[in-house]
């Protein structure tokens, strides 16, 4: 009897088993594979286009509702509502339910908060203490002070993001994203990202220092000098070269070959670096130096003052961008990356993107303070 | 006497497929539960766009009128700058319409530069030893001729080329023909466990991820300061991703450069395929693990997961080995009266860490992709896994007897493909591109399906 239990138990499990396995085969029998979006293009200011595509198609698609007149039009979206008005001045300590679309400037005082999406075709200057969803602006915007957007900016002329505000994602301009102290987004992409206090850097660059270290330099029966053993040096082919251990170099680096580093790698000021450097552990490049290649570390990547960047910066740690760090070259952007957060300090100008998987934070320093005082018209 | 050597032989089978089985389960494990707790994938997706070098697209082409002009035309509406792009099609003696198909794509765009083959040896390494010599890009992107790669695979493939240790890139392959047979619905499974589950999975714990020979992309200057490619080897890709790691560079995973490709939807196929992979991989076992034991590039946890991903294919007959020897035990009275444990133990340790850990590696994956239902299919993989293990010890049987006699093994073989139909699509008297794009494969509408 038990046996016979066993059997029907088993047969059950059994059938079971592979009756679950045999519906989904024949529910995916006879089609294709749907994974993939053969159109996808990565673009930076994805978001604020979609919304500007989608609300331009929703206008030309939906019928104004009841209850719409020449100052406001009402639009009914399913169980959203958009309103669409000239332009407006929304006073402090409003709240907006709805989406939002603002035909001309707009502005709105302290503490406000908008539940869904805000689109303004002029300019547009939010309050202090603000909440927001998202907003897509196709002048300047100035996002106020303390400030939260849960999701995206984007604008067409400049956007400043001001003193401890935060962008919760992208925030991404066709012209210029200024980043006042204590500001945050997840990624900022502009053809300028610049930090207080700019003003152009006064480099004291020796003309010739009294030592350099040339590398690569595959003698290895050169004698260790400079924080620098020949010994350590192999080549992996292709002109590039691997160091076996940490590298922290005391005087002046000329590096010509592409150079791995296994370990922690830094350089002191004035170095150029003609070609690209990774470094399993940290990287740090001293003051006034020049980086003509790519910069990638394990670890955490610090650009110290007044360094001058022409390529990609992607580390696996912190990063930080010291003050009078210049990130620019011909044809294509910049880009700096850090999985941790990335610091910038005052006058720091990229031209490009600067993202981070946890934040990108500008920083506030008694010598940035003094150099936007000291040069007032360079910040206007 | 010969009873108890038989038993004591059976033991020793056991013990050993046991130990070698669970290591390999214990890196599934590890893997697996690794991928999972990894939040943020290592990748370097927000620098794509950023770092364009110039690049040389290669698709070696032999008879393939039916999917060549799928995948020129998506090479045409890919987002890389066309200043920095060559597409060097390689039409290695075809004797259908692949000629004539190249040509015309190469007429209306000037940077489609095609090779014709019309001698020396065949197979793809050889043909990607010529074009290599034409070739004019800094990297090197290689696709099959039946991949149609979306618009943003060329940039994120070479993204990683920021890093100078960076000798390759591996995207993934995303099988689009999943319903045709139940077989080509288990391979994706498959695929998926082994892209999105182990490949990202050991990139994130800093090891080489695998050159696939497509989908994928190399360093020029890499490539050719370790001799370039071994046309002798029947994979090529697998050679030269432990060619690179001798020398020090390594090859980086993006997830995100997903392509289509079409997988075998025929046991026989899928057969001839396994025996292909499974002969040049040992093979490249037997040429590098000395030397990669001896690196002095390599920590001894990537040598361990080197010889951990050339070793893989041991792991089939090993196990046909224990259950041999669990079969004999069962039938020889004598070995009933030992204590029953060690055999019960061995059981359930390849039953329940072996067999359990590649399942839920592939579960793993499944999850991570969202694609619940073709998960379900799961338990069918039974019948993939016998088949794999009986194809993978035919073959291997075949290469060590070849080698032990020092006789040649199979040549080059060009997996059978289904996809498309001749006259189809751009070639069907239309010159409107969309029309091509829009051709037998419906890939670029395959969209309205859902899984």
């Amino acid at each position: 009897m038990a046996f016979f239990l066993y059997s029907i138990l088993f047969c059950a499990l059994f059938y079971l088993h592979f009756s679950v396995a045999h519906r989904a085969w024949r529910m995916i029998r006879g089609r294709e594979s749907a994974e993939l979006d053969m159109s996808y293009v990565r673009l930076e200011d994805y978001f604020g286009q979609s919304f500007r595509s989608k609300l331009a198609n929703w206008m030309k698609t939906l019928q104004p509702a009841a209850g719409s007149t020449a100052g406001l039009r009402v639009f009914d979206k399913g169980n959203e509502r958009i309103f669409v008005a000239g332009g407006a001045q929304y006073p402090a300590g409003r709240r907006e339910r709805e989406i939002l679309v603002i035909e001309g400037d707009f502005t709105c005082g302290r503490d406000c908060e908008f539940e869904k999406e805000l689109m303004v075709k002029g300019n547009c200057a939010i309050g202090e203490d603000t909440q927001l969803q998202a907003l897509a602006v196709d002048g300047t915007l100035h996002v106020g002070q303390g400030s939260r957007v849960r999701r995206w900016v984007d604008a067409v002329k400049q956007l400043t993001i001001g003193q401890d505000a935060v962008v919760n994602s992208r925030a991404t301009s066709r012209t210029s994203i200024e980043l006042l102290p204590g500001a945050q987004a997840l990624s900022l992409f502009a053809p300028e990202v610049f930090t207080e206090g700019r003003h152009e850097n006064e480099l004291q660059i020796e003309v010739a220092p009294p030592v350099i270290v040339q590398l690569p330099h595959p003698d290895r029966t050169t004698a260790a000098a400079h924080g620098y053993d020949p010994a350590k040096l192999y080549s992996m082919g292709a002109n590039t070269y691997l160091y076996d251990g940490d590298l922290h170099l005391t005087a002046p680096l000329h590096l010509r070959a592409p150079f791995v580093v296994r370990g922690d790698f830094s350089c002191p000021k004035e170095s150029l670096l003609e070609a690209d450097v990774k470094a399993h552990g940290s990287a740090a490049i001293g003051a006034a130096s020049v980086v003509k290649g790519n910069i990638v570390a394990g670890g955490d990547i610090t650009l110290k003052p007044n360094t001058y960047f022409q390529g990609l910066l992607h580390a696996g740690g912190a990063m930080r961008l010291s003050r009078g760090v210049r990130g620019l070259r011909d044809k294509l952007p910049v880009a700096a990356y850090g999985a941790g957060v990335v610091t910038l300090e005052s006058n720091v100008v990229v031209n490009g993107k600067v993202a981070s998987a946890q934040r990108v934070v500008a920083l506030s320093t008694p010598v940035a303070w003094l150099e936007s005082t000291r040069i007032p018209a360079m910040r206007a | 006497m010969a009873v108890t050597l038989l038993t004591a032989v059976s033991y020793a089978v056991i013990a050993f497929a046991v130990a070698f089985l669970l290591l390999y389960a214990l890196r599934h494990y590890v893997l697996g539960y690794s991928r999972l707790r990894i939040d943020r994938p290592r990748d370097s997706m927000e620098l794509a766009g950023f770092y364009m070098p110039r690049v040389t697209v290669l698709i070696p082409m032999h008879n393939e009128e039916r999917v060549a002009g799928d995948i020129l035309q998506a090479l045409v509406d890919s987002d890389y700058d066309w200043e920095k792009l060559e597409v060097i099609p390689i039409n290695d003696r075809s004797t259908d319409r692949t000629r004539e198909i190249v040509n015309d794509f190469a007429k209306r765009y000037p940077f489609i530069q095609p090779l014709h083959r019309a001698g020396g040896q065949a197979g793809k390494p050889a043909a990607l030893v010529d074009a290599c010599t034409h070739a004019t890009g800094e990297i090197l992107v290689l696709f099959d001729a039946d991949y149609v790669p979306g618009r943003a695979v060329i940039k994120m493939l070479v993204a990683p080329f920021a890093d100078p240790e960076v000798g390759a890139s591996m995207g993934r392959v995303v099988p689009h023909n999943i319903g045709e047979s139940l077989l080509s619905g288990l391979l994706s499974l498959e695929r998926s466990a082994g892209y999105q589950g182990v490949q990202q999975s050991r990139f994130n714990l800093g090891f080489t991820a695998q050159f696939g020979g497509t989908v994928g992309a190399v360093r020029a200057a890499a490539l050719e300061s370790v001799g370039g490619w071994n046309p002798e080897s029947l994979t090529e890709d697998t050679d030269l991703t432990f060619a690179l790691l001798l020398n020090g560079w390594k090859t980086a995973y993006v997830n995100r450069a997903e392509c289509y490709e079409e997988v075998p939807q025929s046991w026989a196929v899928r057969r001839r395929q396994l025996s292909r992979w499974v002969t040049g991989h040992t093979e490249c076992l037997h040429n590098y693990w000395p030397d990669l034991m001896r690196s002095k590039f390599l920590t001894k946890w990537e040598k361990l997961d080197a010889l951990f991903l050339l070793a893989m294919y041991w792991t089939a007959p090993t196990l046909v080995a224990g259950w041999a020897a669990s079969l004999l035990l069962f039938f020889i009275p004598e070995a009933h009266q030992t204590p029953w444990l060690p055999a019960a133990l061995a059981f359930l340790g390849y039953q329940l860490f072996a067999n359990q850990a590649t399942f839920l590696e592939i579960g793993v994956a499944s999850m991570l992709d969202g694609t619940r239902v073709r998960s379900l299919l799961l338990p069918l993989n039974l019948l993939n896994f016998f088949a794999n293990t009986g194809a993978i010890c035919n073959a291997l049987r075949k290469f060590y007897w070849n080698r032990f006699w020092g006789s040649g093994g199979d040549g080059w073989y060009k997996t059978h493909r289904t996809r498309g139909a001749p006259g189809n699509g751009f070639f069907n008297g239309s010159k409107d591109s969309s029309l091509t794009t829009r051709s037998a494969t419906g890939l670029y509408h395959a969209r309205a399906h859902g899984d």
